[in-house]
């Protein structure tokens, strides 16, 4: 009887009181409404560990999930800049690193960060022995001299060190989790750890985001670590689909499916201009692309003499090149351009048919020889291997060398390169270490110089070998770029390379998307993003 | 001769086809000339010997062929398919994590090719030599002709980014999140956990990779109906039908087709087979995460227990529905049982 009184006039008041509670919520949900970026990206990452991870996915993923001791500058690697490592000094033998660590700084755990962690987290990189795990051969013992202050001895100088350490292998996990998810930094630990799994689904860092999910080749979902010591990033949310397909990108870029697109090629970002919903950045990529003349006289025939390949150098047409390629610089050297010291393209050489006509009579070819280049048969970065190939093909039968084209399954003559069987080959590289020793590689005593053209350090004179020593132990910096300028001169007139294009990286992203910087360590740093009004 | 007897028999048939498969993909995948420890390792890592011996060891490369071989097939017969080089999971996870959404397009791909074909095909039978039979063959033949993957990138940059009628890449809108997993189909999915929105967007996000495998589909089908129906059509028993007055709808869809769809069943197999193992541009266009995705990634790092894992899956995925479709002989085709 009671309960039949109230009811008529309670259910209205209760419906509305049920819209009130409806509207504010909705309302308050719209006022902190969470920002999202999607970013579309052509996945090749197998693992997000950062002990085992190493390719460009697992570098912008971990770049923001996790902390090095030291980093670049946002947009180059011109110089070293402290991150977890408030300051550090280098021991006169250049042997001893001693870093000291901020004090402000937590794990997403909640767990302060201290030198354990950063021993741990080195060892076990070393110890898991994965892909990137050579990274850490360099270093021969870690040691935490208290809570903030970590020693790392080194089994020799190394001046690429610093640079090394920015690369995000060298990521600062929390050992207290990573240890409790079955991870172990102990010698035998490329057996018994077994954290990887949970790594790959969850960060375990310091960074401005904390990973997680991973659905493989699917998806990667990144979360906002709302204790982060450094700067807040702008997305709460970020969302990284794998698009392997370029033109897939694009359709979901143009249709609005998606934020950012990181793998578009250079003629769809050109299609893309005028398209006022669309930004895009261009500029210069780590990729040389070079030729390779074998020294071995009977690998390389002709090209083994270093006449021949002074010639090669002024019959390429440079400038055609970067015609080709929107964006592309030429390089003066096959030290990558971003490099301090790199010569770029002010340094770069020029070409001169004539110049090249004379060198290949004075090495006896006056009438031209025939010649086979092998090159993968492949599209890199958007960069056709083909097309180039066949530039250079017509660039040399201008000087009066005939070449036959011999494109090859990549597997296969990767292959052939790095057991140094191709006489002429046309290749590209990116810095292993984004430091000016990369560039020793190219020189006799390198790797490349050595096991893939015979460029032996028996072929060069005493003095320019006594400047490949120092280049490897030198730590001053004004010393280096002395050294460094001198050997890429040494290079212009004598190398067994011809290093002649440096493609754009290209990214194109909807209009209302600031903050792109490109970076050749991580890519893309997610933590610059932001949307405008 | 009584069905479990027929069965027993496919299966036995289907064991020595299994192990000749592991032998012929083994060997094919040992015969690439490249060394996995290229496509595995970095370049900077190469030259540390280090890494290249523990490489080596752990993943039995060290052993002679015939010894990785018996191992192989030692552990395949436990139930182990060894562990991918490439991902580090063991290779039976990874199938199970990317065959989904394979089985799922592949599926709704078949229905969509089967029902298109065929109504194809009849139409083209029933009117032959007609504007409408000419018209269908054209359609048939672009559909077997026409490169898939430009299809697909054709109906995705109109029908998706321009005209906006069908959903674009990937399984499920991008920033939904994915249905409870149970099975891996997110349609069904989203069904058993009653989330209907998340079912109408991964639906939505079938009907274009579907619509463009099941036009490829549906072209070879049309044309086998349409020749099979032609020769049911001239027989003495639908004769017989039209005689006894049965209306021609009557005649040609119960009379004709049931027996014009046998060479179609068996075609479904192989199609099926095709669908499941060939669908690696279409994957890659429509950013669908397959298992021609993973096969193709396996196969361009040399992932030997990838390799392997993806070529008895897709072996015993054909011997699976081609025993399917021998089964349904036993019924579409009364003479099998009195052999």
């Amino acid at each position: 009887m009671h309960m039949s009184a109230v009811r008529p006039a309670s259910v209205p008041r209760a419906f509305l009181a049920a819209a009130v509670a409806l509207f504010a919520i909705v309302g308050s949900s719209q006022a902190q409404a969470e920002e999202v970026i999607v970013i579309g990206h052509a996945e090749i990452t197998e693992a997000y560990d950062p002990a085992h991870a190493f390719n460009p996915t697992s570098g912008m993923v971990n770049r923001v999930a996790y902390d090095t001791l030291v980093t670049f500058p946002d947009a180059d690697a011109s110089s070293i800049e402290p991150l977890l490592a408030a300051s550090w000094s280098i021991s006169d033998d250049g042997l001893v690193y001693t870093f000291t660590l901020r004090d402000d700084v937590a794990f997403v755990s909640g767990n302060p960060l201290r030198a354990e962690d950063v021993v741990f987290s080195f060892n076990r990189l070393k110890n898991v022995r994965a892909q990137p795990s050579f990274l850490a051969d360099p270093i021969d013992s870690l040691e935490a001299l208290d809570e903030r202050t970590v020693a790392i001895t080194l089994v020799g100088p190394r001046p690429s060190f610093l640079a090394e350490l920015a690369n995000t292998a060298f990521s600062v996990t929390d050992a207290e989790v990573v240890r409790a998810n079955g991870g172990t930094d102990a010698d035998d630990a490329a057996e018994a750890d077994t954290a990887m799994s949970y790594l790959n689904q969850n960060s375990a860092g310091t960074g401005a985001y904390r990973l997680s999910s991973w659905s493989p080749q699917d998806r990667t979902e990144l979360v906002r670590n709302h204790d982060y010591w450094g700067e807040q990033p702008f997305f709460d949310r970020v969302i990284i689909v794998n698009i392997p397909e370029a033109a897939t990108q694009r359709v979901a870029l143009v249709s609005g499916n998606i934020d950012l697109a990181t793998d578009l090629t250079p003629d769809q970002v050109v299609a893309l201009e005028g398209n006022d919903d669309i930004g895009i950045f261009l500029g210069p990529g780590r990729w040389t692309h070079f030729l390779l003349m074998n020294r071995d006289a009977d690998i390389g025939g002709p090209m083994a003499d270093p006449l021949v390949a002074r010639a090669v150098r002024y019959a390429l047409d440079y400038q055609g090149y970067r015609d080709l390629w929107a964006g592309s610089v030429t390089p003066g050297s096959n030290m990558w351009i971003g490099l301090a010291g790199a010569f770029g393209q002010d340094r770069a050489m020029g070409r001169d048919v004539e110049r090249a006509r004379e060198l290949l009579a004075e090495a006896g070819y006056a009438d031209g020889f025939e010649v086979t280049l092998q090159y993968p048969d492949m599209t890199f970065a958007g960069v056709s291997l083909s097309t180039n190939a066949q530039k250079i093909q017509a660039d040399l039968a201008d000087v009066g060398i005939t070449v036959r084209l011999l494109p090859g399954e990549v597997q296969v003559a990767l292959e052939g390169y790095r057991s140094g069987q191709q006489g002429f080959a046309y290749w590209f590289w990116g810095p292993d270490k984004l430091d000016p020793v990369d560039f020793l590689e190219f020189l006799p005593g390198g790797k490349v110089a050595g096991e893939r053209a015979r460029w032996m350090p028996e072929m060069a004179d005493d003095e320019t070998m006594a400047m490949i020593e120092r280049a490897y132990q030198e730590t001053d910096d004004d010393a280096r770029l002395e050294l460094f300028t001198l050997l890429q001169e040494y290079a212009q007139e004598h190398s067994a390379f011809a290093p002649f294009n440096v493609p754009a990286v290209q990214t194109a992203f909807r209009a209302d998307i600031e903050g792109y910087v490109w970076h050749p360590q991580w890519g893309l740093d997610l933590a610059l993003l932001s949307r405008s009004n | 001769m009584p069905l479990y007897k027929y069965v027993l028999r496919r299966v036995l048939f289907a064991v020595p086809l299994v192990l000749g498969i592991t032998v012929v993909a083994f060997l094919i995948a040992n015969a690439v000339p490249a060394d996995p420890i290229n496509a595995n390792l970095p370049q900077s890592a190469l030259g540390n010997e280090r890494l290249v011996a523990a490489f080596r060891e752990k993943w039995g490369l060290d052993q002679p062929l015939h010894v990785q071989y018996l191992t192989y097939l030692g552990n395949l017969v436990q139930g182990d398919m060894g562990v991918s080089i490439r991902t580090n999971n063991p290779v039976f996870d990874d199938l199970r994590q990317f065959l989904p959404a394979t089985v799922e397009l592949a599926t709704v791909a078949i229905f969509v090719g089967l029902l298109l074909g065929v109504t194809f095909g009849i139409v083209s039978a029933v009117w032959r030599n007609s504007v409408v039979d000419y018209a269908v063959r054209v359609l048939a033949l672009i559909g077997v002709s026409f490169p898939v993957f430009l299809l697909a990138l054709i109906g995705l940059t109109v029908l998706h980014a321009q005209l906006g009628w069908v959903a674009g890449p990937g399984r499920l809108g991008f920033l939904l999140s994915r249905p409870p997993h149970v099975t891996g189909l997110f349609t069904v999915d989203a069904l058993l956990a009653g989330q209907w929105a998340t079912f109408r967007n991964a639906a939505s996000h079938l009907v274009l990779p579907s619509l463009v495998l099941g036009l490829y589909v549906s072209g070879i089908i049309a044309r086998i109906t349409r020749s099979s129906l032609l020769e049911v059509l001239y027989t003495d028993y639908i004769r017989t039908a039209r005689a006894k007055g049965q209306r021609e709808h009557a005649v040609v869809l119960r009379h004709g087709l049931s027996n014009a769809l046998i060479p179609v069943v068996t075609l479904l197999g192989v199609l099926y087979g095709n669908l499941l193992a060939g669908a690696v541009l279409t994957e890659a266009i429509f950013a669908w995460p397959g298992i021609g995705r993973y096969a193709y990634r396996a196969a361009t790092s040399q992932d030997f227990p990838a390799i392997m894992g993806v070529s008895m899956l897709i072996a015993f995925i054909y011997v699976v529905a081609n025993f399917i479709v021998d089964v349904l002989y036993f019924f579409l085709d009364p003479r099998i049982r009195y052999v």
